[in-house]
């Protein structure tokens, strides 16, 4: 589950000048035919930098969005939806394990990526640092935060890294059951008893301003944006991600007779676009560096489990084993 | 075939997989390992899969529907053993606890898809191939850990001396043993526990775990029968916490 | 002093109060790679899935058949340490890698020749999917005999040689391992199914997505 709330990092925009011009021509001329750039293909660095940082901040999002949803995995009402959130939650564990490894493979460690998340150099998705109050809140990220997801998702699979695009189209096949099983579970609540309603548009209220910022704020097109287009590393702008979104499930919510709580929602049949209030930006900016309500916790829990399960790799350690980054 | 039997049969049965699985899906998100955690869960979700299983078949010879037997019950209405309500502690207890309950899950599984009741033998034959990737997955990491460290052989020895008291109590005879073994239900559990006996040696013997000598060993007894420790009932109320916000509601 | 959360599990977790940094982990904290190729239906050719992490090989098939095989319909698994995989270089789409390689001729013939897995490459972004096996005395010598029995058939981006005997697979006797129960339906998007739920509530209270 990742969006694309990543912008107030931007590595420098690295001199192309210094990379092989012939080697350059070559790679984009490659991607120019449509063709995919494997492991041991030739690169220049700022995509090689960019890439890593993309899909590491893709797979940490995974592994800290287990936990908003987690938080109710022992509570989840019925077999039915018990043993579907556990599959939900361990299909995030599952992403991230893939994403991990097509990091991996241009040259950055999971035990550096690891590392780096725990000790707040690395950044995930900035909506799981809300928590998940209730049920239904957890019934909500199931759906919206997860259709964001694909929404984005099926915008990377097409680009140019062979391995990320390998890892994003087995995801978007499990995000479908993840999608329909979010949607199943809010329409039971909003179409349920009077308690389940309220608790499903209390749950909306708190998380729409999150999910509205889950894109990240509108794309500066610079240089550095055109280039990484060219290179289809970025794929598609913030904007026209949230677009998307907002298109495909503001009917779906509105249909079940919730209010979405932006006074200022409503498509502009003459542009097609969507209008809203604009989201708080500096808040978003507050939290991805730290001050959300959940940040502590969330990178507690992961050096918690980190360091329980520390034992358990040292004892299975192979002195003699070397490292091989992962071929594919 | 007294009816009774089995249902006595069938809850401790259901009761044992829910409870475990409802423990083991704890780890989500939380495991040692990336990969691991994805395998623990998976085993979590079949144990729940199969409690329903089990409940379903109850269901059909008039017991309540699986929803309302497992979220609205007390602890002292549920027939699983005491081994499976235990807290997971550190991943060593988990481990050891995954080990020695799944080596008689199997037998217990063999032996029922050959069950003269045919519901039973239906099921147990549907779901065995997946208690068998449980015990192979139980049986390889105690291979792998219990010859590696010192630290880890320390670990499991100690949840293992922890642990063989309760596991010792899933072998608990119901009122209905006789009956169940003549009926040819299944053999009963004085022989799942010789056979599982003589499976968690073989896995013992290749590694530096020594197993406690049994005659020594007091059994905890009385989960058959509703009595429980002090960490079933808090476990149960948070399993329903959802669910008792309103029983009649669609969730 | 310790955290509460609104997870009970994380509050039974005793996480501190203050955030303590980590020390870099260690090289292999997270153990060596292990290549997966899983087999989608019976007699269908073993198709590269992804890497696991893991201490060994028999860890490394636990692990490779939950993360790969749980979701989608599998009915046997390869596994390779990524050590063992000998890789040639990349072609282009539509090119023949086997074309643009000089492969050496073995330089003994003598010694005795073993079995060598050969995966293929189609079309970069794909998987690499198993060619076959052949016999023969060195990864060079696989490579030039791959060519021979299975390198015509282009296009061929990559190829991958590792020996035989460095391949895990699963037992025959273990089939049933990989059954997929009907039961685990509540995986699958298919298994969702509201329209009536909603249907029936639009009607009643007459709301639209407008």
């Amino acid at each position: 589950m990742y969006g694309g709330g990543n912008v107030f990092e931007a590595t420098k925009f690295d001199d192309l000048q210094t990379e092989d011009p012939a080697k350059l021509a070559e790679f984009e001329a490659r991607i120019a035919r449509g063709e995919k750039i494997e492991p041991n293909d030739w690169m220049p660095q700022l995509y090689r930098k960019q890439l890593i940082r993309m899909i590491e901040q893709h797979a940490h999002s995974e592994i800290i969005g287990a936990l908003p949803e987690g938080t109710w995995i022992t509570r989840a009402p019925g077999f039915r939806r018990k043993m579907a959130q556990m599959a939900k939650v361990q299909d995030e564990v599952g992403h991230a394990q893939l994403l991990y490894s097509a990091a991996e493979t241009l040259g950055k460690t999971r035990e550096q990526m690891l590392t780096d998340l725990i000790n707040g150099k690395s950044k995930y998705s900035n909506v799981f640092n809300y928590p998940a109050f209730t049920w239904a809140d957890s019934n909500i990220i199931s759906w919206l935060i997860d259709a964001g997801a694909i929404v984005n998702q099926m915008a990377n699979a097409k680009g140019s890294y062979g391995p990320y695009s390998r890892a994003l189209e087995r995801i978007c096949a499990e995000e479908a059951f993840h999608l329909k099983y979010g949607h199943d579970a809010v329409v039971h609540m909003a179409t349920g008893t009077p308690k389940q309603r309220e608790m499903i548009q209390a749950a909306l209220n708190r998380w729409w301003p999150p999910i509205m910022t889950f894109f990240g704020p509108s794309d500066k097109m610079s240089t550095h944006t055109e280039t990484l287009m060219r290179w289809k590393v970025k794929m598609a702008s913030n904007d026209e991600c949230r677009q998307q979104f907002l298109d495909m499930y503001v009917p779906k919510i509105w249909e079940l007779g919730l209010t979405v709580p932006d006074p200022n929602l409503k498509k502009n049949m003459e542009t097609g676009q969507w209008e809203y209030t604009e989201p708080d930006w500096d808040e978003f900016k507050r939290v991805i560096n730290g001050d959300g309500p959940c940040n502590a916790e969330r990178l507690a829990v992961r050096r918690t489990a980190e360091e329980r399960g520390a034992w358990v790799r040292r004892a299975l350690l192979n002195p003699k084993a070397k490292y091989v980054k992962p071929l594919a | 075939m007294n009816e009774l039997a089995i249902k006595d049969l069938l809850y401790k049965l259901a009761d044992d997989q829910l409870i475990l699985g409802h423990r083991n899906s704890e780890w989500t998100g939380f495991g040692p390992i990336l990969e691991e955690d994805i395998a623990f869960s998976s085993m979590a979700q079949d144990k729940i899969g199969h409690s329903l299983a089990f409940y379903t078949l109850l269901q059909e010879l008039g017991e309540a529907d699986p929803d309302t037997v497992a979220f609205t019950r007390n602890a002292n209405q549920f027939h699983n053993s005491q081994l499976v309500e235990l807290p997971n502690g550190e991943y060593d207890f988990s481990l050891i606890r995954h080990f020695l309950y799944d080596n008689a899950e199997i037998i217990r599984f063999e032996m029922l898809s050959q069950s003269s009741y045919e519901p039973i033998a239906k099921v147990a034959t549907k779901l065995k191939g997946e208690v068998k990737y449980h015990v192979l997955h139980a049986n390889t990491w105690i291979k792998n850990l219990g010859s590696s460290t010192e630290e880890a052989i320390l670990r499991l020895q100690s949840s293992l001396n922890e642990a063989i008291p309760y596991a010792l109590g899933m072998f608990e005879p119901s009122q209905y043993e006789q009956e169940l073994i003549e009926a040819g239900v299944y053999a009963g559990e004085e022989a799942v526990k010789a056979e599982w006996l003589k499976r968690i040696q073989a896995v013992i013997e290749k590694t530096d775990l020594k197993l406690p000598d049994l005659a020594t060993v007091e059994p905890k007894l009385g989960g058959r029968y509703g009595e429980h420790t002090e960490h079933l009932q808090p476990l149960l109320d948070e399993m329903a916490e959802v669910f008792k916000i309103d029983p009649t509601a669609e969730w | 002093m310790s955290l509460t959360s609104l997870d009970p599990r994380v509050t039974r977790l005793n996480l501190p109060e203050e955030a303590q940094p980590i020390e870099p982990k260690p090289e292999l904290d997270q153990f060596e790679t292990y290549e997966a190729f899983h087999q989608k239906k019976e007699g269908a050719a073993h198709t590269y899935v992804g890497p696991v992490h893991a201490p060994n090989e028999d860890v490394a098939f636990l692990f490779a058949k939950e993360q790969y095989s749980r979701r989608f319909a599998c009915v046997g698994l390869w596994i390779a340490r990524t050590e063992h995989i000998q890789v040639t270089p990349y072609a282009g789409d539509g090119e023949n890698v086997y074309e643009m390689m000089h492969v050496e001729e073995p330089a003994e013939r003598s010694e005795e020749a073993e079995a060598y897995e050969i995966f293929h490459l189609k079309k970069r972004g794909k998987a690499h999917t198993h060619a076959g096996r052949v016999m023969a005395t060195s990864y060079q010598g696989a490579l030039q005999e791959a060519r021979t029995q299975f390198g015509e058939k282009g296009p061929i981006v990559n190829v991958w040689v590792v020996k035989s005997k460095h391949v895990l697979q699963s037992a025959e006797e273990d089939k049933d391992m990989w059954t997929t129960i009907p039961e685990k339906k509540y995986r699958e998007a298919i298994d969702y199914k509201v329209m009536d739920k909603i249907t029936k509530y639009k009607e009643e209270h007459k709301t639209t997505a407008q």
